[in-house]
């Protein structure tokens, strides 16, 4: 192949990869055929040819400054934001059905208009440490920690969460600044919340949980994996089923065994997690006789 | 728990409505970015528009490249007595879009995964496909497991003289474990999406069948 057909062929692709929006193999390109004229005497006396390439760099170069400028996540219309929230939620719970909704919103990057409703589900005390938590995961995405701090202070000074929650939303709100590399003064609490609070119980707030995955990294049964489904949950235990087939199963995951590598299921999200086995026991009656209950403490963030 | 509990228990499934005989299910399209998934939605939307249910949305922002999402809802018909609908998606292929694939994947029944023939592109196949196992794997789903379908894309640009990777190669960078159905396509014409769309329909429903039993 001659050079002229060469840097034909080359241009050829480079404008093909450009139409294709694959700008950096275009621009790649075009560099290379520019390297090309430069080596060979008689093309790179060839001006024209050297500015029409160059101007195709130029273009190239400002679609990527346009795609590299242009925000991530753009504000969606009401339809769209409606949309979203209608084809990701998928709980049959209202409450947890109006927390996905939310959450949807802000996954897409919809982060006020996400705001605006975990707001009024706080407001309506639908899951309230769950919805904090995801109001202050907005202000964190919005970068405006000090609104999460403001926010912080507010919540303090009403009647909303019981002393416990707060003290976990402090925490999680500093973890999470934290990982972004902010730090800002948080008031502690220090005391219990006022007469006539509305606090409830940590137990009713601590996210239902309908399945667990553990994967066990050591012992016997090093790098498996076992789903359960939960029985039952106070608070953050949660009591799962075992058949009397998984006996050495049952007896590897003896009480005080840490798990450092929980998946857990719930309707509005899915999580990982540890925790620590809290408790076994065997059934004595019914169906299920012979079968074996672990109680799994799942650590709360 | 099988796979099945533990989706039922999460509800992110497809949806069996075994009262009205209804089945849902959900049809991913994931590869690199600019590979064509957009594309093949649009092919579908205009060639089968009598079976379209909806219009197609798809978010767009400046250019033509997905921000978010396509979907079109598509309805199939009865099939043994039961009224099957397909929600197909596509995801953003940029890898800085890898949240909102995450998002799009939940509840996914099948994946058609558009790969791109240029050879320029063949590190950006590799990483997208590595790029959905890992996802999958947050959704306690297997690139292994979950009906698959590969579609090695913009064949036609071989005619044009621009340099494709053979499919041999392609099957060897993508498909040597996985091995799974392939089809070349060139989605801007039309070619091979129908049938790879029909694939993964097939092993999607016949997958759904063996979880949900919708036939019976």
């Amino acid at each position: 192949m001659s050079e002229k057909d060469r840097i034909k062929r080359l241009l050829k692709e480079a404008d093909i990869y450009r139409t294709q929006g694959l700008l950096s193999d275009s621009r790649a390109k075009y560099l290379e055929i520019l390297s090309l004229i430069g080596k060979n005497s008689t093309f790179s006396q060839n001006q024209r040819l050297l500015d029409g390439v160059k101007s195709k760099i130029r273009a190239v170069d400002k679609s990527l400054r346009e795609l590299h400028d242009r925000p991530d996540k753009p504000e969606l219309t009401q339809d769209m934001q409606k949309l979203i929230k209608k084809l990701f939620t998928f709980s049959q719970t209202k409450e947890a059905a109006a927390i996905e909704g939310a959450v949807a919103l802000a996954k897409f990057g919809q982060y006020d208009h996400a705001l605006n409703e975990f707001h009024s589900l706080l407001e309506q005390g639908i899951l309230p440490l769950v919805t904090a938590k995801n109001i202050v995961r907005c202000y964190i995405a919005l970068r405006k920690p000090e609104a999460a701090g403001e926010q912080y202070a507010k919540w303090l000074s009403r009647d909303l969460f019981s002393f416990d929650e707060l003290k976990q939303l402090r925490a999680f709100i500093l973890g999470a600044l934290k990982k972004e590399g902010i730090e800002i003064p948080l008031p502690e609490v220090t005391a219990r919340p006022r007469k006539g609070t509305r606090a409830r119980k940590v137990e009713d707030t601590f996210l239902e949980i309908s399945a667990v995955s553990i994967h066990l990294q050591g012992g016997p049964f090093q790098n498996q994996t076992f789903d359960f489904e939960v029985q039952f949950q106070s608070a953050n235990t949660v009591t799962v089923h075992l058949p009397s087939s998984r006996k050495e199963v049952a007896e590897f995951l003896a009480p005080g065994t840490r798990l450092d590598d929980i998946q857990c299921y719930s309707p509005i999200t899915v999580f990982r997690s540890s925790g620590t086995i809290a408790g076994t026991a065997t059934i004595k009656h019914g169906p299920k006789q012979g079968d074996y209950t672990l109680d799994i403490t799942i650590d709360a963030d | 728990m099988t796979g099945l509990a533990r989706r039922i228990f999460l509800r992110i499934m497809a949806i069996f409505n075994a009262k009205d005989r209804i089945i849902e299910c959900k049809l991913v399209y994931y590869g690199p970015g600019r590979g064509g998934k957009t594309t093949n939605l649009e092919y579908i939307f205009k060639a089968f528009n009598k079976n379209t249910s909806a219009e197609m949305v798809s978010i767009n922002t400046m250019g033509d490249r997905t921000l978010f999402f396509d979907f079109l809802p598509i309805g199939l018909g009865k099939i043994r007595g039961c009224e099957v609908k397909i929600q197909l998606y596509t995801v953003p292929g940029q890898a800085r879009y890898r949240s909102t694939r995450k998002m799009v994947l939940k509840g996914v029944d099948g994946v058609v995964f558009v790969a791109d023939s240029l050879e320029v592109r063949r590190k950006a196949n590799m990483l997208s496909l590595k790029d959905l196992a890992e996802n999958l794997k947050d959704e306690s789903k297997s690139v292994f497991q979950i009906p698959l379908v590969l579609q090695y894309n913009k064949r036609d640009l071989g005619e044009q003289g621009i340099p494709l990777l053979p499919v041999d190669l392609m099957n060897q960078d993508l498909n040597s474990k996985l091995k799974v159905p392939y089809f070349e396509a060139s989605a801007l014409k039309g070619s091979g999406v129908g049938t790879t769309l029909k694939q993964a329909l097939l092993l999607t429903l016949r997958q759904l069948q063996k979880e949900l039993d919708w036939t019976k």
